[in-house]
């Protein structure tokens, strides 16, 4: 009888080796994909979702993560607040559909009752020495940075969080993205752990060879792309999108868009990249023709031409913000070998479909990215099943940003496991 | 042998048999008619005059309850009838004027009320009649009448126009050959048949005029609100031992007051009708009590918890009617919109259907 050993995780993440890729077992265990639950999902910030989803008091999202669910609300008061989805009578789940509009957050058991601060308003039959003061629902740190909403289910979030906060308000603001709505969203389950999922999204090394629709609008070395130093022809194209960056980056600046590249993906908590962009042919949207796909812009901006502002955020999502429209995409293990990721397409929220902008042109360039990624992430999954598999390099040239990616996973492993 | 089967006279009792089958359709006046009810098995009834009975009509999909006054007198007790004015708009009451016919049946209730000569027996009375409102005096008077009570009854019947006047042939009639009754019409409008005699609400000169002893008789009025109180006003102002003076509103109850003409236009005052179309149930509301109070009253079960407006449990979509609702946040105003409603807090203010 074969008997396996239980996996030895610090040593899994001792011997990991830096500028390559994971050990099959962080693809591929269940202790670890348990692991990356409780500590990366369950005590980093975590990308849920936009608060354009939620335009009015009483609607809510929910979010599961593994074992965990939280309803995200916002209140008669306006704040967008964030719960763990479980009674406090006896822990059914309180909210059972995906988004909805609420008057109270009711628990369909026995009707307890919350208002949407969480504070236990009604619970019948419970005796005089109920106290209700003491069961209002157990709240999960939320920060609404430019209209992304960030949770932390940590009893203490990370600090960091303000990082991010200070250099992402100046660059969306211009977006107004809480007064965006959500013109279409789409849920695609990736065949592959969330890892594979995500190292695919930090490199553009994959980006020639399957997204020619992306690739009208998004210039291969924008993200980390170096040419090899005998590609003449690559020289010059880097060279060329080089200087034309220079000069458009220094315009936007001048003109109050913050623009240049700002990394932090490792060496901390609340890791991620920002960096505005600049996009090829008419360089106003990632459309296939370039040019904006909503004729009404987002937040007050009168031009189009602004590129796409890129940002990533560890350990789960990225966005392009351009001017007509922003796309977001968050990602959501479901188990060691499924990976939901769910993409958002944010235009204006006075925009009407089929006047300011049609829904296909919108969609189609990221539908179809998206379906290529997968099926990428799907053939890294098989292929790291088998026992042929060992971590392999990553391009110094290409994959540096994924190597970030690996680095700060294992530093936080490694963090929390002391 | 037929002694014995005829000893122990059958009578009827809504308890085993609440069934009534309509055997006859008589028309009063152009708006005003009588139908003519049996009890199964030729079962007799016993009641007092002028008393009433609810009455249970199916109609609109749901089944309505209505009071009406038995015209009919207990001295012919093998059959009781109603007398019901058409009002427009009126569910119940159109109902039975278009589609009641003989051979239909009814359910009705044990007849009910005090307001009856049965009740005050005196040796003279003044009856005061208006429209509709002349059905349980008529019942009186014609009790009084078959029995040869030698009663001293002075009847006034109040109406807009001579031809609207109720019963008026068979009041002429009893009165012409019963020395005891005296007859006064009046009218209160203009219409096609010349009228030469009173006319007006009643005054304190009219009613001293008609009927000068009026301080020694035991005094009956039945009409809408205005006529009663009117007559209530007169006699108090004359003095009269109120403690002699019986009125019945057709407001009386909340199951007439839709039927009737006289109750105030306030729809909250008023009592609707709320229909659940996924149970088939009908349930009569008053235009203070919520709906799922209402509900619940009448058997009709329906999901809720707070009963304060506040959770949400008992919110159900409103198809058709108005409400007033006083929730306490359980309801977005976009689901109002999309005509959501709380039935814990919400008040009927017209008939209401419901989809649960």
């Amino acid at each position: 009888m074969l008997s396996r050993a239980p996996l030895d995780i610090p040593r899994l993440i001792a011997e990991r080796r830096p500028g390559y890729s994971l050990a099959a077992p962080f693809y591929r265990a269940r202790e670890i994909f348990d692991l990356d639950l409780e500590v990366i999902f369950g005590r980093h910030w975590i990308f849920a979702g936009v608060e354009a989803e939620l335009p009015e008091p009483g609607d809510y999202t929910r979010l599961d993560i593994g074992h965990l669910s939280i309803v995200i609300v916002r209140g008669d008061d306006g704040a967008v607040r964030a719960f763990h989805n479980v009674c406090r009578h006896r822990g059914a789940r309180l909210v059972t559909q995906e988004a909805g509009c609420v008057g109270k957050l009711v628990c369909p058991y026995h009707q307890w009752t919350y208002e949407l601060t969480g504070e236990l308003i009604h619970a019948s039959h419970m005796g005089e020495d109920f106290d209700p003061s003491c069961h209002g629902l157990k709240p999960v740190h939320l920060r609404s940075i430019g209209g992304l909403i960030f949770v932390c289910m940590a009893a203490e979030a990370p600090a960091d969080i303000d990082d991010l906060a200070a250099v992402l308000e100046p660059r969306l603001a211009p977006f107004d993205l809480r007064n965006a709505k959500v013109a279409k969203q789409v849920d695609l389950v990736e065949e592959g752990n969330w890892k594979l999922t995500m190292e695919n999204n930090r490199e553009c090394y994959h980006c020639a060879g399957n997204h020619p629709e992306l690739g009208q609008s998004f210039n291969k070395y924008a993200v980390g792309f170096v040419p090899d130093a005998d590609d003449h022809a690559g020289q010059a194209e880097a060279a060329a999108y080089e200087a034309q960056v220079t000069a458009q980056v220094a315009d936007w600046e001048a003109r109050g868009f913050p623009s240049v590249a700002v990394e932090h993906l490792s060496g901390r908590a609340t890791g991620f990249r920002t960096e505005r962009i600049v996009l090829d042919g008419a360089g106003e949207s990632q459309t296939l023709d370039t040019k904006a796909a909503c004729r009404k812009l987002l937040g007050g901006l009168t031009d189009a031409k602004l590129g796409g502002l890129h940002l990533w955020t560890q350990p789960n999502s990225w966005h392009h913000f351009m001017g007509d429209h922003a796309v977001t995409f968050c990602a959501i293990p479901l188990d060691p070998e499924h990976t939901l990721v769910r993409t958002r397409w944010l235009v204006h929220k006075d925009a009407v479909e089929g006047v300011d902008y049609d829904l296909d042109r919108l969609t189609e360039v990221w539908n179809a990215t998206n379906a290529q990624d997968a099926a990428l992430v799907e053939l890294a999954q098989q292929g790291v099943r088998s026992p042929a598999y060992e971590p392999g390099p990553y391009s110094p040239l290409t994959e540096g940003l994924v190597d970030q990616f690996a680095t700060w996973y294992v530093e936080r492993l490694r963090a929390h496991l002391g | 042998m037929s002694v014995s089967a005829s000893a122990a006279p059958a009578w009827w009792d809504p308890d085993t048999d609440d069934l009534l089958i309509c055997r006859a359709v008589l028309t009063e006046t152009e708006d005003v008619k009588t139908f003519v009810f049996e009890a199964p098995g030729g079962r007799r009834f016993a009641y007092a005059p002028g008393q009433f009975a609810n009455f249970e009509v199916e109609c609109g999909g749901g089944i309505e309850t209505r009071s009406y006054t038995l015209a009919s007198t207990p001295t012919r007790p093998d059959r009781v009838a109603i007398t019901v004015k058409r009002i427009p708009g009126g569910i119940v009451s159109n109902h039975l004027h278009d589609r009641l016919k003989p051979g239909d049946a009814l359910k009705a209730q044990l007849p009910l009320g005090d307001f009856s000569t049965a009740r005050h027996p005196a040796a003279k009375y003044l009856f005061l009649a208006a429209g509709v409102g002349a059905t349980p005096l008529m019942s009186m008077l014609r009790a009084e009448d078959d029995l040869a009570s030698g009663a001293d009854i002075v009847f006034v019947n109040v109406a807009r126009r001579m031809e609207d006047l109720v019963f008026r042939r068979e009041l002429e009639t009893i009165a012409a050959r019963n020395r005891a009754v005296r007859l006064a019409h009046v009218v209160t409008g203009e219409g096609a048949e010349p009228w030469a005699g009173h006319r007006g609400r009643p005054t304190r000169a009219m009613i001293e005029a008609i009927a000068p002893d009026f301080r020694d008789r035991e005094v009956f009025v039945c009409g809408p609100d205005g006529f009663m109180a009117a007559v209530r006003g007169v006699l108090a102002e004359a003095g009269f031992d109120m403690g002699r003076h019986h009125e019945e509103s057709f407001t009386f109850g909340a199951d007439a007051s839709a039927e009737t003409p006289t109750v105030p236009e306030d729809p909250a005052e008023k009592t609707w009708r709320v229909t659940f179309t996924r149970s088939g149930k009908v349930v009569l509301c008053d235009g203070t009590t919520p709906i799922l109070t209402a509900a619940r009253k009448a058997g009709v079960v329906l999901p809720s918890s707070c009963t304060k407006g506040l959770c949400g449990t008992c919110k159900s979509k409103k198809l058709d009617g108005e409400v007033e609702m006083k929730h306490a946040g359980g309801i977005r105003p976009r689901e109002i919109e999309a005509g959501q409603v709380l039935l814990c807090c919400s008040r009927p203010r017209s008939d209401v259907t419901i989809e649960r």
